[in-house]
């Protein structure tokens, strides 16, 4: 009996002290009330705070948060336009285009850290940004995404060449041909060739601009102490717990000012000119599991989330006229938000197969046969955009600009042509293989789709299901018939999509379809380096018609990304190309009390 | 006995061998290529290269296997692919969070399902036993993931009662691990009070509960001490063999907890194909198997004087 007692006792003790901590936890909450906190949560934990040597999304979502680049892009125009950041004005150009001169602004300063003299954040120059490029090139440093000024700037191969074969980190014992010093504040770089996509490499948050003295004092712990001169400043990190960024009050930069009509409506230029960031702080969980992040959000404790599929069938709809709204029990409190995607989803055609390549009504027999807008409302509860063309609709020269280049959903064409290559309702033809990049549910509902539309005009589909890195290498071989395939851009022009079916860039580059055709390639070579013009449209619109009559591609469709975020929440305009733009959001306090007090 | 200790040691070597060897067969051939991971589809020969280079990974096979048994001898098992951390260190972070989760539960879950395991034996054939047979056959039959998404939801979310995720150092990790505690005992009941009642069942009819009673001892004490130190060697033997997995964490609680436990750790390894991580903490599971085998049956002989290690 006595040990019962004692068991009781112990629950007791429990219990108590379970509730004493639960309040503990909103009294912690209640002591922030007069700071601007924004609450966010990740799902995995950022590698590294080291720009040149990150490449992943968490790790370039606070690397963007400290560090700043050259250029950036503007928050709240489309299609996505680069803006100046660290510079003064956008580079100026040589009149062979060959030299871009950068101006970099005076009087921005590194955040104060122990590494600069008294503890000072020392002010910016061009010595930082030619050391930064340097390091950049350094291969033991930078190995994930070097590729950005591969083979663009005169004399950087040759110096990460140099550096690989010395085996040094002395940066500064030899030299880059193509990078001059101008003055404290100006340097100049010279390019291979004339090319205005070189611009989006220095926007890139592998390209943000450090301090040596950090980088020489910290070492190896550099990655973890991060030294910037971003709009916030790294307070604390706890690795798969919490990080908190506190604001950089030396901040230089400003609200845009410019925007569209809708952008005043919505109130997202209500702060232009403020001075940023607008938030005291941004406190981020690292939740791995989309159930508690989602739980979380909805007691109020994260301010803003991504829709997945099942919280998507759950909290929203869609209207009749296709668009998307929350349902009536959520509407109160969070704001839906919808944002073109920048990347394109299709099925690659190899034309090295012995049944596809040669048999160009084979192919077109295919295109007709999938319904892709019944398929985007089935698999992806309407959250897609069907595609007809390779470059998404938020990126000039896509469909909107050239029309329609794809084939719509028409199953007596499709049997049409498929009798015309050669086998009627299917007989004698071999089953296809469809390679697939992963083996998960939604691997499988896609494939099992395709199986099922294809099964209509009676062929016969099987599943290839490989593992990420098997499914990258199998294409760089050529090595499948079809694939289930997908492209990010890497920056906002329709050349990041055609380079897709560029003859030189056959497998083992991107070009997984080995597509080869010399007017495309020479289309291509025109248009890559040209600036956006009707002329450049002409061509994009050419070679669009030219893939639309070799079939090397079936055009799926560019996802949609949606998500939600709490009503106290301002200017949150989503921007596919700065992934958290916390430096431009604001919390509307009066508005959070309310809705917190009303909901508890 | 310790002839018998060494004997046991050295038939752990094969056993560990073969268990590095398919490790590595596993995750090195038919595994995602971690390189491959890393780079994406930018990657250029050169920067495959390059990274194979780092990581070691253009090493040929059999010099591969044969780092990774050096590794394993010096417990050196080298840094993480994607974070670069030692492995030395994230271990013994991840360990001692994964044992906080744990361990409590796991000591009151013993005591707790001991006693109702006993209780439950005392009051055979009653009511009390039938409901608490169909109760625990239920919650056996409920995925543990349930308990977790449920309890989570219900008294995290709807009643407040715990915080919903998250961790934080020391003694203030109590207020975050009260809930996965609770879910713990509760998972751990159904299965291990089936146990004990069981071997509890069995001694009630063996002959010498018959004598104690006969010579009018009490119940209490037929219960907590002839009963309960013959039915040890069960009761022995289910517990030891958990304990590695109260170091190895509990996977699926600290993913929907947050709880950067060694659990966390492996999922997110085999996520990112983190092979250092993934080879240590196979190695290390097995280490710990072999080794919490040994000291289970070196402990029989201690529970049980009759039993003879030879």
């Amino acid at each position: 009996m006595k040990t019962l007692t004692l068991f009781f006792y112990v629950i007791f003790f429990m219990f108590s002290c379970l509730f004493s901590c639960t309040q503990e936890t909103s009294q912690e909450f209640a002591s922030h009330e007069n700071k601007k906190i924004f609450y966010f949560s990740r799902t995995i934990d950022p590698k590294t705070f080291d720009p040149q040597a990150q490449f992943d999304v968490s790790s370039g979502d606070f690397v963007s948060s400290i560090y700043d680049t050259l250029i950036s892009y503007h928050y709240l125009k489309r299609p996505y336009e680069l803006t100046p950041s660290l510079l003064e004005s956008m580079p100026e150009k040589s009149k062979d285009g060959l030299t871009l001169t950068f101006k970099i602004r005076q009087g921005i300063h590194f955040h104060d850290n122990d590494c600069f003299l008294n503890g000072k954040g020392r002010e910016l120059i061009a010595d930082d940004v030619i050391y930064t490029i340097k390091r950049f090139a350094d291969s033991r440093v930078n190995t994930l995404s070097w590729f950005l000024l591969d083979d663009l700037v005169e004399g950087l191969d040759e110096y990460r060449e140099d550096l690989k074969k010395n085996k040094d980190t002395h940066y500064d014992k030899f030299s880059i041909s193509g990078i001059k010093k101008i003055s404290s504040h100006s340097l100049s770089i010279k390019l291979k060739r004339d090319n205005p996509l070189a611009l989006y490499a220095f926007a890139s948050s592998s390209l943000s601009i450090v301090p040596r003295e950090a980088v020489e004092k910290y070492g190896r712990k550099f990655n973890t102490t991060p030294v910037g001169t971003g709009p916030f400043i790294l307070k604390e990190f706890n690795k798969k717990q919490t990080a908190i960024l506190i604001k950089n009050p030396n901040y230089f930069m400003t609200y845009p000012k410019e925007g569209s009509k809708k952008d005043a409506e919505l109130g997202f230029l209500s702060d232009a000119g403020k001075k940023l960031p607008l938030l005291d702080e941004v406190h981020i969980d690292f939740i791995p599991e989309a159930q508690p992040a989602m739980l979380k959000f909805k007691q109020g404790e994260i301010f803003w989330i991504g829709l997945d599929r099942d919280n998507f069938t759950q909290m929203a709809y869609r209207e009749k006229d296709g668009s998307i709204a929350l349902k009536d029990s959520w509407s109160d409190k969070y704001s839906l938000y919808q944002e073109p995607g920048l990347s394109s989803v299709y099925l690659v055609l190899n034309l090295k197969d012995k049944t596809l390549g040669k048999n160009k009504d084979l192919r077109k027999a295919l295109a007709y046969t999938i319904d892709f807008e019944d398929k985007i409302n089935l698999l992806n509860n309407g959250r897609a955009q069907k595609l007809h063309s390779i470059v998404p609709q938020t990126i000039w020269g896509s469909e909107d600009e050239i029309g329609n280049y794809g084939y719509d959903f028409n199953l007596s064409k499709a049997k049409e042509y498929l009798a015309k290559a050669g086998y009627p309702e299917g007989k004698n033809l071999p089953p296809l293989t469809l390679t697939l990049q992963g083996s998960s549910s939604s691997h499988r509902d896609y494939f099992e789709y395709l199986r099922n539309a294809f099964s209509k005009i009676g062929v016969t589909l099987k599943p290839d299901y490989q593992t990420w890195s098997s499914f990258l290498k199998a294409t760089e071989r050529g090595d499948f018939q079809l694939a289930s395939s997908a492209w990010q851009a890497d920056y906002p022009d329709p050349e990041n999509f055609f380079l897709l079916f560029y003859g030189p860039n056959k497998p083992p580059g991107q070009n997984s379809s080995s597509f080869s055709n010399k007017e495309y390639d020479s289309l291509y070579e025109q248009m890559r380096f040209m600036p956006n013009s009707p002329k450049r449209l002409e061509i994009i619109t050419r070679m669009a018609k030219i893939l639309q009559d070799e079939v090397p591609v079936i055009y799926d469709s560019s996802p949609v990304i949606s998500g939600l975020t709490q009503k106290w929440v301002k200017n949150f305009k989503r921007n596919m190309m700065i992934s958290k733009p916390f430096k431009f959001l604001d919390i509307d306090k009066n508005l959070k009390d309310k809705i917190l007090a009303k909901s508890h | 006995m310790l002839t018998y200790v060494i004997r046991r040691l050295l038939y752990m070597i094969p056993t560990l061998v073969g268990v590095a060897f398919l490790t590595f067969i596993l995750f090195t051939i038919f595994g995602e290529d971690p390189v491959r991971v890393a780079l994406g589809n930018h990657a250029s020969e050169q920067a495959i290269r390059d990274l194979s280079e780092m990581w070691g990974l253009n090493k040929p096979y059999w010099l591969q296997f044969y780092d990774f048994l050096i590794q394993i001898l010096t417990f050196n098992y080298g840094e993480s692919f994607s974070s670069g951390d030692r492995l030395s260190e994230i271990f013994a972070r991840g360990a001692l969070v994964s044992l906080s989760l744990t361990a409590p539960p796991f000591f009151v879950g013993i005591f707790l399902n001991i006693t109702i395991a006993m209780l439950i034996a005392y009051y055979r054939g009653s009511i009390v036993d039938r409901l608490s047979t169909i109760l625990f056959v239920i919650s056996m039959s409920i995925s543990y993931l349930v308990y977790i998404i449920v309890l989570q939801y219900v008294l995290a979310y709807q009643l407040n009662w715990f915080p919903i995720q998250g961790y934080k150092s020391g003694l203030a990790s109590i207020e975050f691990l009260l809930l996965p505690w609770l879910i713990i005992v509760l998972v751990s009941m159904g299965p291990d009070i089936r146990i004990y009642r069981t071997v509890f069942l069995d001694q009630t009819k063996a002959d010498y509960i018959r004598t104690a009673r006969a010579k009018g001892v009490s119940e209490q004490r037929i219960m907590s001490v002839h009963l309960l130190k013959n039915a040890m060697i069960p009761i022995l033997t289910n517990t030891i063999i958990s304990i590695p997995f109260l170091i190895m964490g509990a996977f699926v609680m600290e993913r929907y907890f947050s709880i950067p436990g060694i659990g966390d750790i492996t999922i997110t390894a085999i996520n990112e194909g983190d092979f250092p991580i993934i080879k240590a903490m196979t190695m290390m599971s097995a280490v710990l198997f072999a080794f919490f085998n040994l000291l289970t049956d070196l402990l029989y002989a201690v529970v049980d004087p009759r039993i003879k290690l030879s």
